[in-house]
Order: structure tokens, then C-alpha cells, then sequence
């Protein structure tokens, strides 16, 4: 419609949304007469962006939110110095000058006392929510937090632990994959169990998947309930929760034991995973005694060699006798062995998963075993082993057949065993990280990040290299130097930037309170920052969360509504928000959740409407809190060095800042944009901020090849470290010894998770179990709960905006207690009726949606809500199932998810 | 309008572009997608079904107007003239498609404070009068003086269809079989909604590849 | 708020509420009325047609307060080639220019003049309903005999009711047997109607049918045993006046049925589901038929 008359000044701003991790995606804004009005696809980026430049719904929310009547428009401090969620904060608005200088005086303080305190924890805790997006609308914070020290990231949010975290750890561990996806584009088959891609894959994955439809890929979906995905699937295989591993295990099962070795990939097998290595009767590779290098028996010289032993045919399968070799245990244990007979790993293999076979997992997963059997087998029959396929000129192994994972599966118990399962599939049929196959997407825990094979280096054993925390004797963490003890219990997360926030984040909350005997009590943080993340809200039991938030002494949260968090917050700093401020991030590549790009390089976040009230950009809020505090010249020297995306200085430009002054945010950025296109483009392009502001973004080729791991490997002579993975195995027993000598036994079920070949253990029986110990009775809890992403919802980040309340009414499960029908009749519950969930900590209420797409054992409650502070949020009635899931040493998996 | 059913997830995106180009209040969705359950359980689908207003050939709609404010125009777009439209809601009745709105007052996303941009957006017109999707019209008129085809060219495409994540919206010329939208139903199976009621709908649902 | 988001199996349509039903009410028993005239005897004629526009008239005022933009009530003339409502529109003025002349005595000929264009208007009015395409419950052919006869019988049975209660003349003889002929009529109607809408209204639709339905058989019932009781019973006055009244509720309960509590919408339905990936297409789903 529009106004008549009145000539409008209208623009179009090209500008990214990073609201969720399936981001970044383009759009564009428009303006008319200085308010934002409309939000579009930029079809500028047709050809280069997988969707074509379009962003999802959840970015035609953020009309709404910049405009937000409730928004806090200006820097506010707490009266009332009692926190809890009945307490009434009393915030009254201050001046920014009043704001930084509070918070500075604060930093200036801690810095006099050093940045530790006495028990070696950060004196500053930080945490970002969802995935690292808030790094993509915190501008320059990541140099004020280099230019600081050591900062602990320990304070989990709902991201991290209740996120794909065992995936991001053994993904990145077995092929460099902080998440997996299939290669959409090219497979035919994908098993997908839980993956909910055309819910939470943003445009890029939606945009794929129905390509791939229409070649009429077909993707089967296991799952408890018929969610987005299931029902766009060819088929719904409605799975009992927490049994994938089963289901999993009979797949590998069939492949192993129903046909003939010659239908697997064999020289995948045996030049490119550790199948061949001999194992010696400790669980240990036998090993070279002189060079240490793990034997394969040679069929050619009919001997034990080294693996990397030049033209050695290795065995794969079968038990040989070896005269002589050592073996290498926990804490360097050796034993060495003369005339022994020694299996190969893939033997090992192929003994260990007789048991699993489709007749059994049936009765674990409540799935039939025909129709098990009936995947495993298409499964192969698609595989095209053999086949190759020319990807832009380029001749590479062709395995059109995938395997995803959901972040229920990936996480948590039974993680391990989904994802090296998946990882397993692919590898025996040669489909991992080929295209068709089951591939990564990027590196976290790894650098560098904007390219994950070149990540890629060789390790010991012919894998790649892979950096553990410490488990020796020696070099153990004892005295955890955060404070969810990441590198103290979690070898495998190891210790780079992305580690500690991978941690087991709940302990830091639950050790805040009541941490074990045997373990130092942490003080708390002095100062905790908080940024786009609301864990009163997205973790478990989030009463119990609340209450240790009010814990904490002092609270500065970036803020745009009232939220529960910063309910708690002693100092609000309100933030020009995703419209309002500038920022240059990477795109392209290939990252999570299916963005595979042919293209690569940096996409602007211009401002396309004036910051409303007293809101600044974070970039300022950054530059101006490092100048209060002293710290400008540290600050400055980031920049320099590359905490905002790119290092000002490269070779043949030198956009670097004066270190002894406040740079204005148009400066810095455009600095930034200066750097990153020299960068890009070899020192051919420069462009700077105002280019930027008209082209909204810049790309380079990016070869598609690049998108798959393995020819990297196969140049590097690495193989992966699959089926067997003694490394895991060692580690798990130092751990435990370590842990043993200082008399911690409560860490003790997740060492049971360090074997070499996962094997099933009853994971629903985790959580009856779980029941009982909270002194309840199972019988009274007959059903799952379980959740699932809406398209509409980030997280719980816009749900406070109605738009997205609006369109999601449309969906059938829209802010219910989804309910299979005939349970709910059972019940006496109808459609529409209000009901009540119940775990043994809590309840939550909303409406029930009765209906035939799900398990009549399970209900599904979607999204994060049960708000009662964020505006409009607190209104809606909805359930939420975190509140009813408890915070719990016992459900937590060796890796802390 | 062509909506191919074996691409659309119901992600909301269109029903989202739609409620922003044209502003429409809240609870008014010119675009919007169905879920739709069938089946018993485990033999359950679940049908993701955009719907509009249908651009009928033949519109229920129009006939009963009494005040001519709904008119078809040459190209088959069915419109609704606010100034002449008195609300009577006998189109609202007549429309077996349910893709008639009248809103009474004017209604506002956070309840009593309007924002910037729900300011910049009112039009006062479109209060008591009668409204539904206009195929974007305003976009499509813009085709012939620029020399772009609608449903090719993003310019003057609908929002929604320029929107779809998943490329299940299409527009385009029914009548002119090289099309993008001819092609596309020459080589698929589908079928309107309701043909029983004669009313000869614009707007097209694919559910597979012609054998 | 008027939404529809998130519905897909037919709802009950919003847009005419008890104000429509108001006006098939007052249109149609006010119309039934005036068709009664010629049959009362001529001293309650100018008294009778009065009452009926006025309930036309309360109709009238009914839809127009249910209009969006009142003010503009007149543009309402602007499509007499195709729309009922701009027919309706049209014959109300004629409809009072002749009541009037009834009332003034101008002449037995507008009497009958009188109940043509009434039985023109409740036609019109029929056919306005089944212009409802969208609805339904409306749209069947046969609605166009049912509202007809039931404003007869609405009609006869009021003007029957008012001068049995009141002194305005003597009750003709036959106005009994009308009535009851006409409430007869009507009931046969309904019952074909119902049957033809088999099928084809949604199941809700035809819940609140059926049970108007009952309520109806039982008015209907009880009107004809007082119009046939009154009517051979020498003091059964008060029997006709309640028979009539009986004969009014009836109508008039069936309209605010049909127009506000039947008329469930169309809904959605698809002939066919689509595939996802490899398969056909399978059999539809039309969700609440
Ligand atoms: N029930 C349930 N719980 C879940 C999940 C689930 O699927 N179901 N998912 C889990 C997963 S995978 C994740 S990653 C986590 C995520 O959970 P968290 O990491 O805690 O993040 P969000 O819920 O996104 O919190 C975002 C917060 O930022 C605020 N915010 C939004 N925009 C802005 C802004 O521009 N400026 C400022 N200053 N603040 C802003 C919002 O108001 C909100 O409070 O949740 C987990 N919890
Ligand atoms: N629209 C939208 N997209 C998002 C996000 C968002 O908030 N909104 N968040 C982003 C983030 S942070 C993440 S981590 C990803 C998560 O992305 P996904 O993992 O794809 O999504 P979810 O919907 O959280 O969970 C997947 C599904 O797991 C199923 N499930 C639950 N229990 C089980 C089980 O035991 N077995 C099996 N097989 N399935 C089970 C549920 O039915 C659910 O549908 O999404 C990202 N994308
Ligand atoms: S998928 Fe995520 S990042 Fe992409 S547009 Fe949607 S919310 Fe933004
Ligand atoms: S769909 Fe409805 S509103 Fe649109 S033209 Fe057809 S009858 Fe008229
Ligand atoms: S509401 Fe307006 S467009 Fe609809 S029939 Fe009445 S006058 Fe015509
Ligand atoms: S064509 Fe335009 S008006 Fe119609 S639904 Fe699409 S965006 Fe809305
Ligand atoms: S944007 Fe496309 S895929 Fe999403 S609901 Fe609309 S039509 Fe379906
Ligand atoms: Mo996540």
C-alpha cells in the first residue's frame, strides 16, 4: 500500500544476517526516509551465495526488533543490589560516560591485582550464546579480549553442552569437521538421524535439499517425531529416542556381516583409515620396537612393517603372527611381544560388531529389523564404490550416499557412538570427505578457520595431528586454569581459543554453588560479560541456572530488551543492533551448517538506519571501554594483529592503526575492509568502507574441490583414524589414572566412554536411571521429552519479536506440547486442550497439539521458551522443556555434553 | 502463480516477505503456508501448502461485489479499489479460498505503540475495506516500461516468489506457453485447488515430475 | 483479531456475524410478512406492513452497521448486472415507497404489489446467500427455496401471531392453514436441503445443522399442533399466537444457524500430496470434510 502523495527518499542497503549459525546470508534493507521498512533477498548475490542472496524469515524479523518499543536505549545500572528473578533489579538509565567509566574502573582494578586470582582462575569471565554468531555484532570486542589476557569462557550457555557438542569435538578430531553435512548437491541417499536441515540449515541447506529432490535424491529421516525434515523426506523411520547407536551399529552390522567384503571400498579401507594396523592383546597397536610406528602385516613381503613402509600391501583383514613387537599403553607403559598373534584393526572390527545385528537393535530402538536392514542395504547399493566424478576438471571418487546427525544424537551420551558410527559408514565405502559423501563443513578447535584443510597436518601414527590436553603425569592439569576444568577433564577438546567454550560448561554453574570435595571451590569471576546469550532461558533446569547467575558480583550485559539474564546484570550497555552498526565478517568457503561455496571473502554489515536513542555501536562500546581501562594500545595492536578478521599488514599493504590513539568505528572498518580485500585478492583490490557500503561484499574463487578433505589427506599420506581409535583409548586411561591419584571418582562413568571401538550401552537407561536418583519413580514419567527447532526461532533470540510469533502460528506445533494422538486420547487430553509436562524437577505448561506424526512414547516441546522477563516472550504461554531437564553430573558425557 | 509442493518446507519466508512489502497488520497474512497432517501413525505425511489469493479467471469474489470494487484486470490480476470498497465482506464470503481480510481498526505488532516503520507503512485506506494478495501488481506494472518479465526478473517479481528459499514459487504468464511457468507445468503433474467450484484459479500446485 | 493463521480445516466464517443473520431475519420474516398482507383482512393491513418494514428496515440497519465503511453505503448500487446485494439495495427503496403507499390506503393494488416485491426481496436475499460462494452450507442451489419458504412461513406465522395476540381485526380462516401449509413447505425443504448437502459441507457444517435440525422438528411440530389445534379449538387464539410464534422461532433460528453457526468455510484440500525425492505422488487430503 504505502502513503500516497508524500515522494519518499528510499534506499536499498546490502547488508548479512548472522542470527543463527546456518548464516551468514545476505539481504538487503529498505530504507525510506531514514527508517527501515522492508527486508529482501540481495540478488546481487545470485551465483555466489548457495540461495541466491536470500535470506531466511527469521531475518524479515529484524524490521521489529530495531524498532522494538521496549528496547533499552540507553546505558542503565542496577539500585537494588539483591539479584534473583523476584528481586526487582531497579535499573535506572545513566550516561555512557557513567557506564564505562564504572566498568572501566572495575577492569583497571583487577589489572592492579593481576588478571588471576589466587586459585589461577580469570578474574573475567566471558559468554557469547548460539554458536559464535554474537561474534558477528561484537565489532572490535574480540581485540579488547586479546588485548586483556586470559578471560574464562567456563559460563556455559544453552550453546556448547546442549549443542552438537560431541560432534564439534570428534568431528574435528576424525576429519576436521566442526560439524558434518552430507555434499547435497551430489549425494543421492542421505540417512539422517535427526539432522533437521530444512529447519535449522537456514537457506543454503533449504535451498540444496530441494535440488536434491528434485534429482530425486531421497533422504530417509529417523526421528521420533515427523519434524519439517521428516515430512520433506522420502521416507520417516520414527525411531525411539536416545537408541541411534543401535540402528547405527545394526547398519555396520549388515554391511559387515551380510555381504561380500568386495562391496566396501577396500583400498579406502586400507590406504586411508587405520583398518590394516595390527592390535596387540592390551588394546594397543603393536609397534616397530625401534621407530615406534604402528605395524601392518605386509602381504607382499609376508611380514609386520611399519605402516608407512614403502609399496607394503597391508592386510586388512584376518589375524597374523608377528615375531616381534612392542606395544605402547597408558603413561608410555610398555610391553613387548614375541611370536604373537595379532589381529588386524579391522577384524577387530568386524568380531566386535557381530553382536549388533538388525534383530537386536530392533528390540533397542523399536524400529523393525527389515526396515534396518532395508537401509543398511541401500545404503551400499548406492554407495558406487568404484565410481568417480569430475568435479570442475578435477577426477575424484564419487560415494553419492551420506549419513547426518542431529544435535540430539551428537551430544550427550550415545554421542561418541553416533558420530564415530557415521563417520564409520562413510568410511566403509569409501564415502568420507568425497563428494556424495559425508562430508565436514569447518574447523573451530582447529586454525586456521577460514579453511579447514589447511588445518590439516601430519600427526603421529599417519593421522592427523591432533592437540589433546595434557594427560601425563607431568603435564596434567590438576588445578583446572578455567573454570569448567576443560583441559583438566576433557583431553579431547584441547586448549585452542574455541576450547574452553566447548568445555563442559554446565560444571562451572553447577561447581559455582556446590563444586565436589575433592575439588578447589572457585570463586567466582569479578566481572562477567554477556553478550546475545540468555542461559536463565536455553540451559537445563534454568531455575537452577538463574539462581547461580545472581551469584555472580558483577554483572556487565550487553543489552537490547530486558532478558532473564541481564535481570541479573549490575551494568546494561545497549548495543546498536544487527541494522544500526558496521561490521566486516568472512563469507564463503565451506562452514555449518551446508554453506559449501564456490566462492570465498568478506560481506560488509552496513548500518542501514541511525541507531536508535542512546544505543552505540559495538565497535565504539569496545574502543571506548580499552581506552577508560588503559588498555588502547593493546587494543590497537589487535586490531593490528587480526582480532577483527584480518591483520591491517600483509604483504605489499599496511593499513595498520596508530596504537596511541581512539580510532573512530568508520576508521577501524574501514581499515578492515582495506586489509581484507589486499588480502583476498593477493594485493590486486583494494576497496574500502564506502565500496563496501555500495557492494555490500567481496569474493574470490573458492574451488570447489576444497570442499572435501580426503585429497588433502591423500597428499599429505594421512589416513583416518577409524575404526579403531587407540589414541582415545590411552588417553581415557591417564585420565583416569590422573584422576584416581587425586581421589576423584565422581568423573568415573565418563571414562567408561574411552574405548577403542564404541560399543552400546543402554543410554535411555541413563535417564530412567537419572530418574530414580532423583528419588522418583519411572513409572510415573511414562513418556520422552524431547525438542526441536522452529525455522521461525533462533534460539531464543527473537522471541520477543511477534512477527515471528505470527508466521510460526502457521506450523502445527507452534509453542505446544506435541502429543501423538492416540496418547493424548489415552490421556483424556484433546487438541488444543492446556496440559502439563512433569520431569522430577519441574513442570511446564502450554497447549497440547495432538497429532499423528509422532511417537506415541515421546512428546516434543519446540523451541526455548517459558521467558518471563523478555518482553512480548514473557507473554506467550508456551512450555519450554528446559525446564524440566535437570542439570546433571550423571548425564553427562565424557566429552561434557 | 506456480507453488511446487515438492520443494516448499513451510519455512514462513514468503508469508514473512509478503506481510512486509505490503504491510499488512498482524494476523493479516495475504501469503501464507499451510501444515498440513495426513495419515495415521507411522503412515503420516506432512504437506507444506502455500496459499493466496487464487487470481480466479472466473472469481466468486468479483460477481457478488456489489460496489465494483473488485475488478479483474486485462492480465487476469484480480484487484480491490480501497476508495470505492465499503466492507460489506460479501467477497469475504464468496471467496472459497478463504483469501479475503478486513481488519476493523488499526492493529499494531507490540499492541498499543506503533512503530517507526508500522508508521512509515500505514495507509489509513486500508482500514474496514476489504484486502487480499494483489499478485504484487504495482511490481508487475513496472515490467513493461523497465523491459524485465516478471517471474524472471527479480524487479518486478512478487515479493513472496523472489523470497522462497527453496524455489517452490514461480510466476509468470499462464497464457504464453514458452513461460518459465508453461514449461514448468508442461513437464509436471499438478492441479488447482477446489477446480470442483469452476473457478478457473491462477495459481497452480506441483506434486510431481510428469511420467 | 480476525486471523485465520494457523487454520486449514474449515472454520466458521467471521465476516457476517449475528448482524447478517439480522438482516435474513428481519429481511426475510419482515418480507414474509408483507407477503401475508393481502391474506390479513384489510383492517390490520397498514399496521401489519408497517411492522414488516420495520423489520426490513432493522435488517437493513443491521448490515449497516456491519459494514466497514457506512458512510459510503451508497456505492452499494454499483453492480446490479451480477451482484444480489446491489438487487437487494435496490428493491428496499421500492419495497417502502409501496409499504408507505399501503399504509396511506393509496389502494388494494399496492397491497399486492406490496407482497410481489417482497417476494422479490426475500429472494433476492436467498439468492444473496447462495452468492456465498466460500460458504458452503450457502451456496447449494436449494438454500434459494428454503429461505423463501421460511420467510413465508416466518411471515404467516407472525402476522398470524400479532393479530391472534391483538385486537387489530379478525383472523381470516384460511391464515391458520396457510401458515401451517407454509411451515409444512418449509420443512419439507429443509429436509431436502439437508440431504443434497451430503458430502458436500464440511462435517462441522453439518453438526450445526443436524442440531438445529432437532430444535427445528420440535418447533415445527409444536407450531402445527397449536396452528391446527387453534385453528379447530373455538378460544384457541392464544394456540395460534403461540403456533405462529413457534413458526417466527423456527425461521428465524434457522437463518442465525445457517448465516452465523453452518457456515463453515471451504477450507483446504489437495487432490494430491506431493513427493519428496523418489516415489509418486499419493492420494490427497481434504482435512475436516
Ligand atoms: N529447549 C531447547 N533449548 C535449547 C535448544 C533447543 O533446541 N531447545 N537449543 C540449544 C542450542 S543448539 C543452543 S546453540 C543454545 C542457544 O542459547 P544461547 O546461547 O543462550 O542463546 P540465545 O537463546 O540465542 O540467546 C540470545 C539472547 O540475546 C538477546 N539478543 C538478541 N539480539 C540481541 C542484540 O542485538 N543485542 C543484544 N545485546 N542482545 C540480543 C536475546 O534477547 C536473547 O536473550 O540453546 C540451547 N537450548
Ligand atoms: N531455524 C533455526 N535454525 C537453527 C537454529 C535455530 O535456533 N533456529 N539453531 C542453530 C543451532 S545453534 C544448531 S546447534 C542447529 C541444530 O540443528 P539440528 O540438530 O538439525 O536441529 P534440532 O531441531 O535442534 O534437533 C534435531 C531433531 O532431533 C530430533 N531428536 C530428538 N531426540 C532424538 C533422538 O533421540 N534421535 C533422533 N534420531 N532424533 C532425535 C528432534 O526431533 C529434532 O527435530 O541448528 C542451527 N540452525
Ligand atoms: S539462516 Fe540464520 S543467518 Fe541465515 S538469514 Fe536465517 S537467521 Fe539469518
Ligand atoms: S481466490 Fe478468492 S479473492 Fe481471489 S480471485 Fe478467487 S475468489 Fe476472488
Ligand atoms: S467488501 Fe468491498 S470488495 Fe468486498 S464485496 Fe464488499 S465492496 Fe466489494
Ligand atoms: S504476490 Fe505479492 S501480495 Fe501476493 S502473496 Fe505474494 S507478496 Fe503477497
Ligand atoms: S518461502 Fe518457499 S519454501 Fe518457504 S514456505 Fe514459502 S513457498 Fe514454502
Ligand atoms: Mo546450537
Amino acid at each position: 500500500m504505502g502513503k500516497p502523495g508524500a515522494t519518499a527518499e528510499t534506499r536499498q542497503v546490502a547488508t548479512y544476517c548472522y542470527n543463527c549459525v546456518a548464516g551468514p546470508d545476505l539481504l538487503t534493507v529498505k530504507v525510506t526516509n531514514g527508517v527501515a521498512t522492508e527486508i529482501g533477498p540481495n540478488f546481487a548475490g545470485a551465483g555466489v551465495h548457495p540461495a541466491d542472496g536470500k535470506p531466511c524469515v527469521k531475518a524479515y524479523g529484524l524490521i521489529e526488533k530495531t524498532y522494538h518499543p521496549q528496547r533499552i536505549l540507553s546505558p542503565m545500572k542496577r539500585t537494588n543490589p539483591r539479584k534473583g528473578r523476584t528481586q526487582d533489579p531497579r535499573f535506572v538509565p545513566i550516561s555512557w560516560d557513567e557506564a564505562l567509566d564504572t566498568v572501566a574502573a572495575k577492569l583497571g582494578d583487577i589489572r592492579k591485582r593481576g588478571i588471576l586470582d589466587a586459585e589461577g582462575l580469570p578474574r573475567v569471565a566471558v559468554t557469547f550464546g548460539h554458536g559464535g554468531t554474537p561474534a558477528m555484532y561484537m565489532g572490535t570486542f574480540p581485540a579488547f579480549l586479546a588485548a586483556w589476557g586470559d578471560v574464562d569462557y567456563s559460563f556455559g550457555s544453552g550453546q556448547g553442552v546442549k549443542c552438537m557438542h560431541s560432534e564439534h569435538l570428534f568431528g574435528e578430531y576424525w576429519h576436521r569437521a566442526f560439524t558434518v553435512s552430507a555434499d547435497t548437491p551430489h549425494t543421492r541417499l542421505n540417512v539422517s538421524f535427526g539432522a533437521n536441515n530444512e529447519v535449522t540449515g537456514g537457506p543454503c541447506a533449504v535451498a540444496r535439499h530441494a535440488d536434491a529432490r528434485a534429482r530425486a535424491a531421497k533422504r530417509i529421516q529417523i526421528e521420533p517425531h515427523l519434524s519439517i525434515t521428516a515430512a520433506a523426506s522420502a521416507e520417516w523411520i520414527p525411531i525411539k529416542p536416545k537408541t541411534d547407536p543401535a540402528f547405527m551399529f545394526a547398519m555396520i552390522h549388515v554391511l559387515l556381516h551380510e555381504h561380500s567384503r568386495e562391496r566396501l571400498d577396500l583400498a579406502f579401507l586400507g590406504e586411508s583409515s587405520s583398518s590394516p594396523y595390527l592390535v596387540g592383546p592390551s588394546g594397543y597397536y603393536l609397534r616397530d620396537a625401534a621407530t615406534l610406528k604402528p605395524l601392518v602385516w605386509d602381504t607382499r613381503r609376508a611380514a609386520a612393517v611399519a605402516f608407512d613402509t614403502d609399496a607394503a600391501e597391508a592386510l586388512l583383514e584376518g589375524k597374523v603372527r608377528v615375531p616381534n613387537a612392542l606395544e605402547v599403553g597408558a603413561d608410555d607403559e610398555r610391553w613387548t611381544h614375541e611370536d604373537i598373534s595379532a589381529p588386524t584393526a579391522f577384524t577387530l572390527l568386524v568380531e566386535h560388531m557381530r553382536q549388533y545385528s538388525p534383530e537386536w537393535a530392533s528390540s533397542v530402538c523399536d524400529v523393525p529389523a527389515a526396515t534396518i536392514r532395508r537401509v543398511a542395504n541401500e545404503y551400499l547399493d548406492q554407495a558406487c564404490v568404484g565410481q568417480t566424478i569430475d568435479i570442475d576438471g578435477v577426477s575424484m571418487p564419487f560415494r553419492p550416499v551420506s549419513v547426518t546427525l542431529g544435535k540430539t544424537v551428537n551430544n550427550g551420551w550415545g554421542a561418541y557412538e553416533c558420530c564415530w558410527a557415521r563417520t564409520m559408514l562413510a568410511t566403509l565405502v569409501g564415502a568420507l570427505e568425497v563428494p556424495g559423501g559425508t562430508i565436514g563443513t569447518t574447523v573451530r578447535l582447529n586454525k586456521p578457520h577460514d579453511n579447514r584443510l589447511k588445518s590439516v597436518q601430519p600427526g603421529e601414527d599417519g593421522f592427523m595431528v591432533a592437540h589433546f590436553n595434557a594427560t601425563s603425569q607431568k603435564d596434567w592439569m590438576a588445578q583446572p586454569t578455567g573454570r569448567n576444568a576443560h583441559r583438566t577433564l576433557v583431553p579431547i577438546v584441547g586448549n585452542s581459543p574455541w576450547a574452553q567454550a566447548l568445555g563442559p560448561t554446565h560444571l562451572a554453574w553447577m561447581f559455582a554453588s556446590d563444586a565436589p570435595k575433592e575439588w578447589p571451590d572457585p570463586e567466582l569471576p569479578e566481572i562477567w560479560f554477556a553478550f546475545r546469550t540468555n542461559p536463565a532461558i536455553s540451559f537445563w533446569d534454568t531455575a537452577r541456572i538463574g539462581r547461580a547467575m545472581a551469584r555472580m558480583p558483577f554483572i556487565v550485559a550487553f543489552a537490547y530488551t530486558f532478558d532473564e539474564t541481564n535481570h541479573m546484570a549490575d551494568i546494561l550497555l545497549p548495543d546498536a543492533t544487527d541494522l544500526e552498526s558496521t561490521q566486516l565478517i568472512r563469507i564463503g568457503g565451506t562452514k555449518f551448517v551446508e554453506q559449501h561455496w564456490a566462492h570465498q571473502g568478506v560481506a560488509l554489515r552496513a548500518p542501514a538506519v541511525e541507531p536508535l536513542g542512546e544505543a552505540r555501536d559495538f565497535t565504539w562500546i569496545t574502543t571506548e571501554l580499552c581506552r577508560r581501562a588503559g588498555l588502547l594500545e593493546r587494543y590497537n595492536a589487535a586490531l593490528n594483529r587480526g582480532a577483527a578478521l584480518v591483520p591491517l599488514k600483509g604483504e605489499g599493504y599496511d593499513f595498520s592503526l596508530a596504537t596511541d590513539q581512539a580510532h573512530s568505528v568508520e576508521t577501524i572498518w574501514n581499515a578492515v575492509c582495506q586489509a581484507a580485500t589486499a588480502a583476498l585478492s593477493e594485493g590486486k583490490e583494494v576497496h574500502d568502507l564506502d565500496w563496501f557500503k555500495q557492494h555490500g561484499h567481496y569474493v574470490v574463487p573458492f574451488d570447489r574441490e576444497d570442499w572435501f578433505l580426503t585429497p588433502t589427506m591423500v597428499r599429505q599420506g594421512l589416513r583416518y583414524e577409524l575404526p579403531y581409535q587407540e589414541r582415545l583409548l590411552r588417553v581415557g586411561a591417564e585420565l583416569g589414572r590422573r584422576l584416581h591419584e587425586h581421589d576423584i571418582h565422581w568423573w568415573d562413568s565418563q571414562l567408561s566412554e574411552y574405548v577403542a571401538i564404541p560399543e552400546w550401552h543402554d543410554v535411555p537407561e541413563r535417564w530412567v536411571e537419572s530418574i530414580r536418583s532423583m528419588g522418583a519413580d519411572p513409572a510415573d514419567y511414562p513418556l520422552w521429552g524431547i525438542t526441536t527447532k522452529v525455522m521461525p526461532y533462533t534460539t531464543g533470540n527473537n522471541a520477543g519479536i511477534p512477527l515471528m510469533h505470527e508466521v510460526s502460528a502457521n506450523l502445527r506445533n507452534h509453542g505446544a506440547v506435541v502429543i501423538n494422538a492416540t496418547t493424548a486420547a489415552g490421556l483424556g487430553i484433546a487438541n488444543g486442550d492446556w496440559v502439563e509436562v512433569r520431569s522430577p524437577i519441574g513442570a511446564t505448561q502450554g497447549r497440547a497439539a495432538a497429532v499423528q506424526g509422532c511417537r506415541p512414547d515421546t512428546v516434543v516441546i519446540p523451541g526455548q521458551f517459558d521467558h518471563w522477563k523478555t518482553p512480548f516472550a514473557k507473554d506467550l504461554p508456551f512450555p519450554s522443556l528446559n525446564t524440566v531437564v535437570p542439570l546433571s553430573l550423571a548425564l553427562t558425557d565424557a566429552t561434557g555434553s | 502463480m506456480v507453488a511446487d509442493l515438492r520443494r516448499c518446507v513451510g519455512c514462513q519466508t514468503c508469508t514473512a516477505a509478503c506481510k512486509l512489502t505490503n504491510a499488512t497488520p498482524p494476523g493479516i497474512q495475504w501469503r501464507r503456508v499451510l501444515d498440513l497432517e495426513s495419515g495415521e501413525y507411522p503412515d503420516v505425511r506432512r504437506t507444506f501448502v502455500p496459499v493466496s489469493c487464487m487470481h480466479c479467471g472466473d472469481p466468486p469474489c468479483l460477481d457478488v461485489c456489489p460496489t465494483k470494487a473488485t475488478f479483474k484486470r486485462d492480465d487476469g490480476i484480480v484487484r480491490i479499489n480501497a476508495e470505492v470498497c465499503i466492507g460489506c465482506a460479501y467477497c469475504a464470503v464468496a471467496c472459497p479460498y478463504q483469501q479475503r481480510h478486513i481488519v476493523k481498526r488499526r492493529e499494531l505488532a507490540y499492541g498499543a505503540q506503533a512503530t517507526a516503520a508500522e508508521d512509515a507503512r500505514f495507509d489509513p485506506r486500508s482500514i474496514a475495506v476489504s484486502t487480499k494478495c494483489t499478485f504484487c501488481s504495482d511490481r508487475v506494472d513496472q515490467a513493461a516500461s523497465l523491459g524485465l518479465t516478471p517471474g524472471v526478473d527479480p524487479q518486478v517479481t512478487p515479493a513472496c516468489v523472489n523470497s522462497c528459499i527453496a524455489g517452490a514459487l514461480h510466476f509468470g504468464d499462464r497464457d504464453d506457453p514458452c513461460s518459465n511457468v508453461s514449461e514448468l507445468l508442461a513437464h509436471s503433474v499438478h492441479f488447482r485447488m477446489h477446480e470442483e467450484l469452476n473457478t478457473d484459479p491462477g495459481f497452480y500446485y506441483i506434486v510431481e515430475e510428469r511420467p | 483479531m480476525i486471523s485465520s493463521v494457523g487454520r486449514i480445516e474449515p472454520w466458521r466464517q467471521r465476516n457476517w456475524d449475528w448482524r447478517a443473520a439480522g438482516n435474513f431475519i428481519g429481511g426475510g420474516s419482515g418480507s414474509g410478512l408483507l407477503l401475508s398482507v393481502p391474506f390479513a383482512g384489510d383492517a390490520a393491513a397498514p399496521r401489519l406492513t408497517l411492522l414488516g418494514l420495520a423489520l426490513i428496515g432493522a435488517g437493513l440497519l443491521c448490515v449497516w452497521l456491519e459494514i466497514g465503511r457506512p458512510w459510503r453505503a451508497l456505492n452499494v448500487y454499483r453492480r446490479p448486472a451480477s451482484s444480489w446485494m446491489t438487487r437487494e439495495a435496490l428493491l428496499a427503496p421500492l419495497l417502502f415507497a409501496c409499504g408507505a403507499a399501503v399504509v396511506w390506503r393509496a389502494g388494494r393494488t399496492f397491497e399486492s404489489l406490496l407482497a410481489g416485491l417482497a417476494l422479490a426481496y426475500v429472494y433476492c436475499q436467498a439468492r444473496m446467500l447462495q452468492g456465498g460462494r466460500g460458504i458452503p452450507a450457502w451456496r447449494h442451489p436449494r438454500v434459494v427455496p428454503l429461505l423463501v419458504t421460511t420467510a413465508i412461513a416466518e411471515g404467516f406465522g407472525l402476522g398470524l401471531a400479532v393479530l391472534a395476540a391483538t385486537a387489530m381485526g379478525v383472523i381470516p380462516a384460511s391464515l391458520p392453514w396457510l401458515t401451517a401449509t407454509a411451515l409444512l413447505a418449509r420443512g419439507a425443504v429443509l429436509i431436502v436441503y439437508r440431504g443434497a448437502l451430503a458430502g458436500k459441507a464440511p462435517t462441522l457444517a453439518l453438526a450445526a445443522l443436524d442440531e438445529h435440525i432437532v430444535v427445528d422438528r420440535l418447533l415445527t411440530a409444536a407450531a402445527m399442533i397449536c396452528l391446527l389445534a387453534g385453528a379447530t379449538i373455538a378460544g384457541g387464539r392464544w394456540l395460534l399466537v403461540f403456533g405462529g410464534l413457534a413458526a417466527l422461532a423456527a425461521g428465524s433460528l434457522l437463518k442465525y444457524t445457517i448465516v452465523v453457526r453452518a457456515s463453515f468455510n471451504q477450507g483446504f484440500a489437495l487432490p494430491l500430496l506431493p513427493v519428496r525425492g523418489p516415489g509418486r505422488a499419493a492420494p490427497g487430503a481434504r482435512p475436516g470434510w
